[in-house]
């Protein structure tokens, strides 16, 4: 059974039955998406059984010929790390639409179309072997993403969606054409355009220096984006602020991770040397990520800019940790990726229902809100705390990684960015005290009986986050384990190739 | 010189050890689940849980300390809970005397103070939530205490900035306390970021956290000179802030926001003396760098009689507890800092019972006055709450060092080892520490239970319900008696025969040579100064403020005024660090926020705006006629071409 194909496939199929429901009955499309999800979500837990069952490098892996005069194929597989990738993936994926069945009451039907086209261009992403059909599938999740920022999003949403797009294809353009020159230059080595295309074939082939550094340089270029590293973050928090809370849940939760997965699974094994060349740079950029992104969500006026601060600054772990080049670091990165999806899209989700009741982000705004609505506060205490990386919850362990594996490759540099300990826990708690803290607020007051608690509905999206991270705090050997395979292949694959 | 030290057989804990950690998890998340539904029967559940842990924990402390579990203690493998390639994480109980010492302080005062809450708590509508947050915090104290691994350790620490957190801030309706409990943990922070660095470097030296592995690694002599400094002092960080010490001190006054007994627990009792713990316990590491043992007797000492000299003036009658703690805790860490580990232990102990005695005891003082905390509108209230009265006066002769009562034991052999080992100025500055003590508990006590009452409204003043009063008659027995009870004999007294296992190594790598004890010589002499100081201390404590004194009061302040002002404003120390972190921490952050929207960002608009309008200026090429694009094409074609010679050539 084509069980990759299958799960990439079945959010599309979802889409198009839905495109034949009449607009007139949006509980109806609601229902089905939400089922559609679901499914697709139970397919690829079963995949991670299987995963576990199985050996080798790719536990399940598809190939058919597709352009064979170019030798691209239809090429998927699945290991630890793009498994558990598809799994949050999954997982977000139904609870995002679950969290738009209420906040969303305009044009539903083309809502959950682009939301299901969606999910299926992030798993193809993810479960891609084929640099084209990857190339494909990443150009793909620009599309319904413009759309849920442009037609769903807030006011400034035009400006936010087009700097989004156009910001990505930059990078992604670049991309383009280092795989077209990846291709050519295979082709001219090997006289033959069968594997010029696949990731396997091509790792540990390209010997060509010039071709290294430049192929390096434009991977990295669109996976930098997308991470997003500094510089190159500002269009994160337009995005994110304009988004609908799906969109920004979606967004921190999975988007950011096609970045750093990108340099796992392609960028580095491809490029080893133009990779090992460009590492002080990319570790130099994710320090100042790290304690820029916090210094900045410091003094933030609005919610969810506050929250997507904070993320350029938590994805500044993941690239610390790959381009460490050690075992720590790469498990500290890889679980970094999983728990910054599970914690990141709580908060959103969390500021999200604050949204749906106050129509309003703005703190100064805030305070006293935990008098009024005592679990919704607790609720994003919690997230909030595991978002500091509490141990016994899940970030610690993959930050406390990263940074014993900097602190191996060079201890100045984890010094440097252990001091955001301090600084997450001010922009944090400062946060929090503002809001949540308090007397209550003359404009919380003012909303009278609309600020209720939290619903059945919305502790549904948040509960399984919740014990997630519960459970990966406590015990991340499950992660780690589940991982460990691809960890060491990626470490053989990174090891230099020019000269050999 | 240094030698490997044998390694002791460490035997296996009983099944139930567990237990210890379940219990108060199991009660807070039974309680933070249901417990609101529970009203006024919320604390039965906690409580009764804590309770059997405390009788678990003297099933298991009473032998450590007494040598039942061996030399080197017991230990239980749980799980690993991080690993990475060779590293490993595990999670594992251990329990030796040291072990043994805090679980005595720790789960009696823990339980005693959750039988207190339920009497001074039972007005609160969050009564539920009170219970469910000790219960986490004791499941966070007893994991700390009992990890045998660093990085568990680490966890803990943080998990009872957690707990502490969220009781401080308990009454989150108001301003204050939502400000100090955040204070109260970036603070800590401060010292976690040292500490997390620390960590890291032990890793890469040993390849481990397992603190027997470390410990056994630094007696081998594995870990020498500026490495050593370097780390011990990144280690030490971190329990400048969680015992409040200098300059991390600012959060632990604050953290008095929270109700009085969590102050009593978690901020005189029990938490802040993790950074003691965690000293005492890596004593090797600290005695492996002289340096370091220098910082930490500094540290501590001058935390001793800052904190002192602030309690002087204070007229909050927590604020002058708290401060007298920063202060007890400094003792603890100068102790420390010259190898008197035994000592430093010792008083722990003792003041773990009667500052949580006397912290208890101003609860109910403030219970009685409804809910007042400012001693300038208490006064003359022996009489109308005799029991606070008796035992709380218990605790203060007990702190002030007078023999026989606990502080006296403990205090004593602190001062009398710094000056045995050398370190005159640290035994001078403790001396005229110990004076300021009993001066100052005195002047509380004046101010508070003697002299004519300033209370608002006499008539209410109540002495508190058996639930409070029966756990301040039970602090007030180890207050007077367990100083005697385990420091007696001297120098051969049970503690001292507990914990000289597991000191021997630092203490050899110090090359301290104890001298049998005697009466008729330096010893005697010694305790007979400390006597002799405190006494002073009381005297001049009584002289002032046993009765009203206002007239020669008002002369000796007007005196020393700007000494006055200086310690009433805990020497400025809080004004400087929200000048330098908060005020200028924050411009700079406002910096980086404009460099963020008008550089970065505002670079990649100009490139977007240059774009478009560079495709505006394009635009005129597209005229619509064929034979212009055909020119085009022509010139491009060629255009193509010479490169591609040009660069094949």
């Amino acid at each position: 059974m084509p069980i990759l194909s299958l799960i990439i496939f079945a959010p599309l199929l979802g889409a198009l039955g839905i495109a034949f429901l009449p607009s007139s009955r949006p509980s109806l499309v609601r229902v089905v998406a939400l089922g559609v999800s679901l499914v697709t979500f139970a397919l690829s837990l079963g995949m991670l059984l299987g995963i576990r069952a199985q050996g080798g490098e790719f536990a399940f892996s598809e190939q058919l010929s597709w352009i064979p005069s170019f030798g691209i194929t239809y090429h998927l597989g699945v290991d630890g790390l793009s498994g558990a990738l598809v799994v949050l993936t999954t997982l977000l994926s139904w609870i995002c639409i679950l969290a738009s069945f209420g906040p969303i009451q305009t044009r539903v039907k083309e809502y959950f179309i682009s939301f299901l086209i969606l999910e299926t261009g992030m798993l193809g992403v993810f479960l891609s072997l084929d640099l084209f059909l990857f190339y494909i599938f990443w150009e793909i999740v620009l599309v319904p993403m413009y759309l849920i920022i442009g037609i769903w999003g807030g006011a400034d949403r035009i400006y936010a969606t087009i700097k989004f797009v156009l910001y990505t294809l930059v990078g992604s353009l670049l991309m383009l054409v280092a795989i077209l020159a990846t291709a050519f230059s295979h082709q001219a080595a090997t006289g033959s355009w069968t594997g010029a295309f696949d990731l396997i074939a091509l790792r540990g082939t390209i010997v060509d220096p010039t071709l290294q550094v430049l192929g390096f340089a434009a991977f990295g270029l669109a996976f930098a984006i997308k991470v997003p590293m500094f510089p190159f973050h500002t269009w994160l928090p337009d995005a994110h602020v304009q988004a609908p809370t799906a969109g920004s849940v979606i967004l921190a939760g999975v988007l950011l991770k096609l970045g750093g997965y990108g340099f796992i699974r392609f960028a580095i094994p491809l490029f080893p040397d133009g990779a090992h060349l460009f590492a002080p740079l990319m570790i130099a950029l994710s320090v100042i990520a790290i304690i820029y992104g916090a210094l900045v969500a410091i003094v933030q006026t609005d919610l969810k800019k506050l929250i997507a601060y904070s993320s350029v600054s938590h994805m500044g772990f993941v690239t610390l940790g790959i381009f460490t080049f050690n075992q720590q670091g790469v498990d500290g990165a890889i679980l970094q990726m999983l728990n910054h999806g599970l914690i990141t899209s709580g908060l959103f989700l969390l500021v999200g229902i604050g949204y749906e009741r106050t129509h309003d982000r703005e703190i100064a705004k805030m305070g006293g809100w935990a008098v009024r609505t005592p679990v919704y506060a607790a609720l994003f205490g919690f997230f909030l705390f595991a978002s500091v990386g509490l141990p016994g919850l899940s970030g610690f362990a993959g930050e406390f990684l990263v940074l014993l594996g900097a602190f191996i490759a060079n201890p100045m540099v984890a010094g440097a960015s252990t001091f955001v300990m301090i600084l997450a826990a001010v922009y944090l708690l400062y946060m929090y005290q503002r809001v949540f803290t308090g007397p209550l607020s003359p404009f919380l007051k003012g909303l009278g009986s609309h600020l209720t608690d939290v619903t059945p509905t919305e502790i549904l999206t948040l509960a399984p986050l919740a014990a997630l991270i519960v459970v990966f705090g406590i015990m991340p050997t499950i992660l780690t384990s589940s991982f460990a395979q691809s960890v060491e292949t990626f470490l053989m694959s990174a090891i230099s190739v020019v000269g050999q | 010189m240094i030698t490997a030290e044998t390694v002791f057989e460490v035997g296996s804990l009983p099944g139930y050890a567990p237990l210890l950690l379940l219990l108060p998890l199991a009660g807070f998340a039974f309680t933070a689940a249901i417990g609101r539904r529970l009203g006024k029967m919320a604390h039965l559940v906690p409580l009764g849980a804590i309770v059997v842990t405390w009788a678990l924990a003297m099933s298991l402390a009473i032998p450590a300390l007494t040598g039942g579990l061996g030399e080197g203690g017991a230990s239980m493998p749980l799980f690993t809970w991080i690993a990475s390639g060779d590293l490993h994480f595990g999670l594992g109980l251990h329990v030796d005397a040291l072990t043994g010492a805090l679980l005595l302080v720790v789960t009696t005062v823990g339980a005693l103070v959750h039988l207190y809450s339920v009497g001074y708590m039972s007005h609160d509508d969050s009564y539920w939530r009170f219970f469910a947050y000790l219960n986490l915090f004791m499941f966070s104290m007893l994991l700390l205490v009992l990890a045998d691994n660093l990085l568990v350790v680490f966890a803990a620490w943080e998990l009872v900035g957690l707990s502490s957190y969220l009781l401080i801030g308990f009454w989150y309706t108001k301003t204050a306390p939502g400000l100090a409990a955040k204070k109260a943990f970036i603070t800590n922070r401060v010292g976690d970021v040292g500490f997390a660095l620390g960590l890291m470097g032990l890793v890469v030296v040993f390849g481990s956290l397992d603190i027997h592995t470390v410990l056994a690694g630094v007696e081998a002599g594995a870990l020498v000179g500026p490495a050593a400094t370097v780390i011990a002092l990144l280690i030490f960080c971190g329990a400048v802030g969680k015992s409040a010490q200098f300059p991390l001190h600012v959060w632990l006054p604050d953290a008095m926001e929270g109700p009085t007994p969590v102050s009593a627990l978690i901020h005189a009792a029990t938490m802040v003396n993790a950074g003691v713990y965690l000293v005492a316990r890596m004593s090797p590491l600290f005695a492996a760098s002289h340096d370091a043992m220098l910082v930490v007797a500094a540290i501590g000492i001058f935390t001793a009689i800052f904190a002192a000299s602030i309690a002087f003036t204070q007229t909050d009658i927590k604020r002058v507890l708290a401060f007298s703690t920063l202060s007890q805790l400094g003792y603890m860490f100068a102790a420390l800092g010259v190898g008197a580990w035994i000592p430093a232990i010792f008083h722990l102990i003792t003041h773990g019972f009667f500052k949580g005695l006397l912290f208890l005891g101003s609860g109910s003082v403030i219970h009685a006055v409804n809910g007042e905390q400012e001693m300038t509108k208490m006064g003359g209230l022996s009489r109308k709450i005799p029991i606070t009265y008796a035992t709380m006066l218990i605790g203060t002769v007990a702190i002030a060092g007078l023999p026989p009562l606990a502080g006296f034991w403990s205090k004593d052999e602190i001062l009398g080892e710094a000056f045995k080992f050398g370190f005159t100025w640290v035994w001078l500055v403790g001396m005229v520490v110990a004076g300021m003590t009993a001066f100052y508990m005195f002047r509380l006590m004046g101010l508070t239970f003697w002299g004519k009452s300033r209370v608002h409204d006499e008539s209410h003043v109540h002495e508190s319900p058996w639930t409070m009063t029966l756990p301040l008659i039970i602090l007030a027995v180890p207050s007077i008696a367990i100083g005697a009870a385990l420091g007696f004999p001297f120098a051969n007294g049970i503690l001292v025969n507990g914990l000289e296992p597991i000191f021997h190594p630092a203490s050899a790598m110090l090359e301290h040579e104890h001298e049998a004890w005697t009466l008729f010589g330096i010893d005697g002499l010694l305790m007979l100064a400390s006597v002799t100081i405190a006494s002073i201390g009381t005297v001049i404590g009584l002289r002032l403020f046993r009765s009203d004194n206002s007239a020669l009061l008002g002369r000796v302040t007007k005196r020393l005024q700007p000494l006055y002002d200086g310690s009433r404003n805990r020497w400025y120390f809080d004004d400087l660090n929200d000048l330098v972190f908060v005020r200028f921490g924050r411009k700079f952050a406002d910096a980086l926020w404009w460099f963020d929207r008008r550089v970065v960002d505002g670079t990649v608009n100009g490139v977007a705006t240059l774009t478009s309008s560079g495709g505006r200026g394009l635009r005129q090429i597209q005229t619509g006629r064929v034979q212009n694009y055909a020119l085009g094409i022509a010139f491009g074609l060629v255009a193509i071409a010479a490169a591609y010679l040009a660069l094949a050539g």
